[in-house]
């Protein structure tokens, strides 16, 4: 986990500084670059169809199950098996775990995108997720997490784990049974991070040197850790690097040009 | 009475007193922190151990100590053994200061030392703490008023105050009159109040520590502490004021009443022979002798307690010999007095152990200083106080120089 | 010493009639708990170590930054303590178990304010600033404190902080319960709320007392059949379950006495009505008159 989180920070610094020199090649580039980039990347407000589906899935309606069969795991387990539930039956490969239950709470990681088709492959046994059914025989066999896990600490069904906790509780408890799969955050989450284009404060065309000290307006630590990399200390070639195709002479706290 | 007291007529500026103007400056320096960087910054208190030094000596072997007050006034005024009246006034300066200093020793104490006046308007009658701060502050009033006729008995008719002051000569004159008109009247109620409001706290003073039944360590943690720590308290009355008398005798060159205090402690006998009873009693009851070898620093601490603090000085006191000499007598009432001063420091510090976090607690330089200060400043004025009034008993002044 | 007889004989029968009044004992003691409070339940088997709870409640509480980042693991390898900086802290420990590729399997521990149904800080505190809410919150009120700490001396779970560094208006800090939160309807406290995995479940206690029931009957293998804070000094708002010893990961055992119960039996059989002092006074004025009355005849009065 550590070590995940590790990385994690080394690339927030890489990104913040790519951002850094993103925001320079702007106001700098020529402008036949930006055009050719233009035409290769998807139009404005693109979004691929099936996220898109995966964003209306999660924000869906689904009717309340109040309601569950009482029977054993292993029973229901064999059922399935029995009745041949299986890939086949799987209507979407991924899926957003987003919903407005969690919205309402929390809202400071991304919502996850589960590969659903994935998971049901390398497992092979729809129970492990879907582990109990209504009790309405109408209802259906597999219903999804937000049928049964809503609000958390609903007095109604206090025994019942909020549609937050219903996910980390099976991702991670499994993932961590298996030792397969991330149990950290950052493993499945993006970072909520807030717009910076709002954020940003900068003059309409700036001096390399002003990004910088904007970034460090907020950024503080992350600009003293920033120093103590070999990205900022390098200072030419040791024994262990000798001969390696991509040379470096100097690290960017030596002469650079940019070395603010 | 058979020795009128009077003012002590004595050069002012010994060595001694030198020394103690200088502690009391460095404890003044301690104050002045503690109220510029807070109790931290002083002191080696922590969020695990929340009383130190200054609640365990300041406030609750002040208490302790300064009952010498209640004891000699309920022996000479209410069981009428007038005989003993020339040790009165002594252990009730001594009561006096003792409580002002235990009331200045919470003010640097608690946090919010400007809302000390609180528990008057919000009550909280299930808190031990509250009794016996109300206690105190009442016996603290107490004290003034049964001192007060000894002030009146100096200055009624012959206030001059200097300079400009002088103006007040005529309302401090009347103050004094109406003082010496009413106080009489009224002083068999403070008299019998001191000894209610002394019973009532300094048992209160042994409850405060029963809320904590999983840190105070089980050899000091019993359901009678109240009790031991009252008899406690009416035991060391005597002793203490043997002691004091001693050092004022000695070291003022006075006569040293050796006859009152032969007999003092015949009483004592059988106060610290009773408190000694319940002491080894309850320790049988409830069989936390298993402890007494164990070796860490609370049993032994326990044992030099029971052992010098209260057998071995409750023996010597058995012996007519150590009652006839005054140095062994002094000896004798020192160790009780410090056994008295451990038992109370031991409840408060070093019984009281915390199992969660970190507790380990050694008073910094600066809280000893100001514990020492406060110590210091009660003599100093105790010292001042009995050259300009008649505390001490001035009769056969220097018979033993 | 004069002595005004009429006066003295008037306020001694006063006390007497008084202590014959009123001087009945105070009877037993009778438990303050709420009847319906709120708590929280903590299980321990749930709880995955991410501190989310301590941003929470750092958040909500408006409390200083802490020097390390909520997300910094390093934190763990310390065990704290809650603070006047931190209400609530997450410790790790290691007990022993073993994953089945031999590697220890952490178990992690949040702690805070137990918000016992009777607490010893509420019965302890001199001027009554702090108090056991209906909703279960033991609430401090800085109006009041005048911090003399004896509700750190009490509290059993060593759990009060103290702002040590401040001269003049230093405060005690503790867990709230949120209870300005959980005062309103569907209010949560912040660490309940943001926790991933539902390890605190907040709810009525009594209600949690029957989840926590049903998951240890439901999973006896994944807990151990005790609920600690259900007896434990006659109950605690906040419960943990787990599936390690208690004694294991930091709880000590506790007996179900609630701690006040014996200084408030000895206060208020002692001291209702104040039928003790008021006795000892007529004893002693008795016991004065008579020696005085001794000393007179035999002097015919004559004293200072
Ligand atoms: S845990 Fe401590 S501070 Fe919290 S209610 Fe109980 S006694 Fe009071
Ligand atoms: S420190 Fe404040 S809250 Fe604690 S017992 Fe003293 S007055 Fe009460
Ligand atoms: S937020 Fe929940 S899972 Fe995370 S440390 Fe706190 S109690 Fe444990």
């Amino acid at each position: 986990m550590m070590k995940t989180l590790d990385r994690a920070r080394t690339k927030r610094v890489a990104a913040l500084v790519l951002l850094a020199f993103a925001l320079v090649a702007r106001t700098a580039a020529p402008a036949p670059a930006a055009a050719k980039a233009e035409k290769l990347s998807p139009p404005q407000g693109w979004v691929a169809p099936d996220r898109q589906r995966a964003i209306e899935r999660a924000h869906e309606n689904v009717p309340f199950v109040s309601q569950v069969k009482d029977e054993c795991f292993v029973c229901r387990q064999q059922r399935l098996r029995n009745e041949g539930y299986g890939i086949d039956d799987i209507t979407d490969a991924c899926f957003l775990l987003d919903s407005p239950i969690i919205k309402k709470r929390s809202d400071q990681y991304m919502p996850v995108r589960f590969m659903h088709s994935k998971h049901a492959a390398a497992l092979n046994d729809c129970t492990v997720c879907h582990h109990l059914r209504p009790a309405d025989p109408q209802g259906k066999e597999t219903s999804r997490c937000v049928a049964c896990h809503r609000q958390a600490f609903d007095p109604r069904h206090p025994d019942r784990v909020g549609l937050k906790a219903a996910y980390h509780l099976r991702c991670i408890g499994c993932h961590e049974q298996m030792h397969k799969g991330p149990v950290d955050c950052l493993g499945c989450h993006d970072k909520n991070v807030p717009d910076h284009n709002r954020l940003v404060e900068l003059p309409d065309h700036p001096k390399p040197s002003q990004v910088t000290v904007e970034c460090l307006r907020c950024h503080k630590r992350q600009g003293r850790e920033m120093l103590k990399t070999a990205h900022w200390l390098w200072r030419g070639n040791s024994a262990y690097t000798m001969g390696r195709r991509k040379e470096v002479q100097s690290g960017k706290g030596t002469n650079a040009v940019n070395n603010f | 009475m058979d020795a009128q007291a009077c003012p002590v007529n004595q050069r002012f500026w010994t060595p001694g007193v030198v020394v103690l103007a200088f502690l009391m400056a460095a404890g003044a320096v301690a104050i002045v922190a503690r109220f510029v960087g807070g109790i931290g910054y002083v002191s080696n208190l922590s969020n695990a151990r929340p009383w130190g030094i200054w609640v365990g000596i300041d406030v609750a072997s002040g208490v302790a100590l300064a009952a010498g007050g209640f004891t000699t006034g309920f022996l000479a005024h209410i069981a009428g053994r007038h005989y003993y009246e020339p040790i009165v006034r002594p252990a009730l300066l001594t009561a006096m200061l003792g409580y002002t200093f235990v009331v200045l020793g919470l003010i640097i104490d608690i946090g919010r030392s400007w809302a000390i006046w609180k528990p008057m308007i919000f009550h909280n009658t299930n808190s031990v703490l509250f009794e016996v701060a109300m206690c105190v502050m009442f016996y603290l009033n107490v004290l003034y008023l049964e001192f007060a006729p000894i002030v009146v008995e100096r200055y009624k008719g012959r206030v001059r105050l200097p300079g400009l002051l002088a103006i007040f000569n005529g309302p401090a004159e009347a103050l004094l009159s109406l003082a010496d008109a009413v106080l009489p009247k009224i002083m068999w109620i403070l008299i019998i109040a001191g000894v209610v409001l002394s019973c009532m706290h300094q048992s209160s003073l042994g409850s405060l520590m029963l809320i904590a039944p999983t840190k105070i360590h089980p050899l000091w943690y019993t359901p009678i502490l109240p009790l031991l720590f009252l008899t406690s308290a009416i035991a060391v009355g005597y002793p203490m004021v043997v002691f004091e008398t001693t050092i004022i005798t000695s070291s003022l060159k006075r006569d040293g009443e050796m006859h009152i205090l032969a007999s003092l402690t015949r009483i004592t006998i059988f106060l610290l022979g009773f408190y000694m009873v319940l002491k080894v009693g309850d320790m049988v009851v409830r069989g936390t002798y298993v402890y007494l070898l164990d070796g860490t620093a609370q049993t032994n601490s326990f044992l030099v307690e029971l052992i010098l603090g209260v057998i071995v000085p409750w023996v010597m006191l058995l012996c007519p010999a150590v009652r006839r000499s005054r140095r062994a007598l002094f000896i004798a009432c020192t160790m009780i007095v410090g056994g008295v001063l451990l038992n109370r420091i031991n409840v408060f510090i070093v019984g009281f152990t915390s199992r969660l976090s970190d507790g380990s607690y050694f008073p910094s330089v600066s809280e000893i200083l100001v514990t020492v200060g406060l110590i210091s400043g009660l003599m100093f004025i105790y010292r001042v106080l009995v050259t300009y009034l008649p505390v001490l008993s001035g009769a056969h002044q220097e018979v033993s120089s | 010493m004069r002595l005004n007889r009429r006066g003295f004989f008037k306020v001694v029968g006063a006390a007497g009639v008084a202590v014959a009044g009123t001087g009945q004992n105070a009877g037993a003691w009778h438990s303050k708990a709420p009847k319906d409070p709120y708590g929280c339940l903590v299980d321990l088997t749930r709880c995955i170590g991410c501190r989310k709870c301590e941003e929470a409640c750092n958040r909500v509480n408006r409390l200083p930054p802490p020097e390390l980042p909520f997300d910094d693991p390093t934190v763990l390898d310390t065990r704290r303590r809650p603070t006047d900086k931190a209400y609530t802290v997450v410790n790790r420990y290691y007990t022993g178990k073993l994953d089945e590729r031999s590697k220890l399997v952490p178990t992690f521990v949040k702690i805070q304010c137990m918000h016992c149904q009777d607490p010893a800080c509420v019965s302890a505190c001199i001027v009554g600033a702090l108090t056991k809410k209906e909703n279960g919150a033991v609430h401090y009120d800085v109006g009041k404190c005048i911090g003399c700490r004896y509700c750190m001396v009490a509290c059993p779970f060593e759990i009060p902080a103290y702002e040590y560094y401040d001269p003049i208006t230093p405060r005690v800090m503790k867990c709230t319960f949120c209870y300005e939160r959980i005062s309103k309807q569907g209010g949560l406290p912040g660490c309940a709320e943001i926790c991933p995995v539902e390890a605190l479940t907040f709810g009525k206690r009594s209600t949690l007392l029957e989840v926590a029931r049903k998951r240890i009957k439901q999973d006896p293998a994944r807990y151990l059949d005790h609920i600690y804070g259900e007896k434990e000094l006659g109950g605690t708002s906040w419960m943990y379950i787990s599936g390690e010893p208690f004694e294991s990961v930091g709880f000590r055992p506790l007996p179900a006495e609630p701690i006040p119960r014996l200084t408030e039996t000895i206060q208020h059989s002692l001291f209702s009505y104040l039928w003790s002092p008021a006795l000892l006074f007529a004893l002693l004025g008795g016991l004065m008159w008579s020696t005085h009355k001794k000393q007179n005849t035999s002097e015919k009065g004559g004293e200072s």
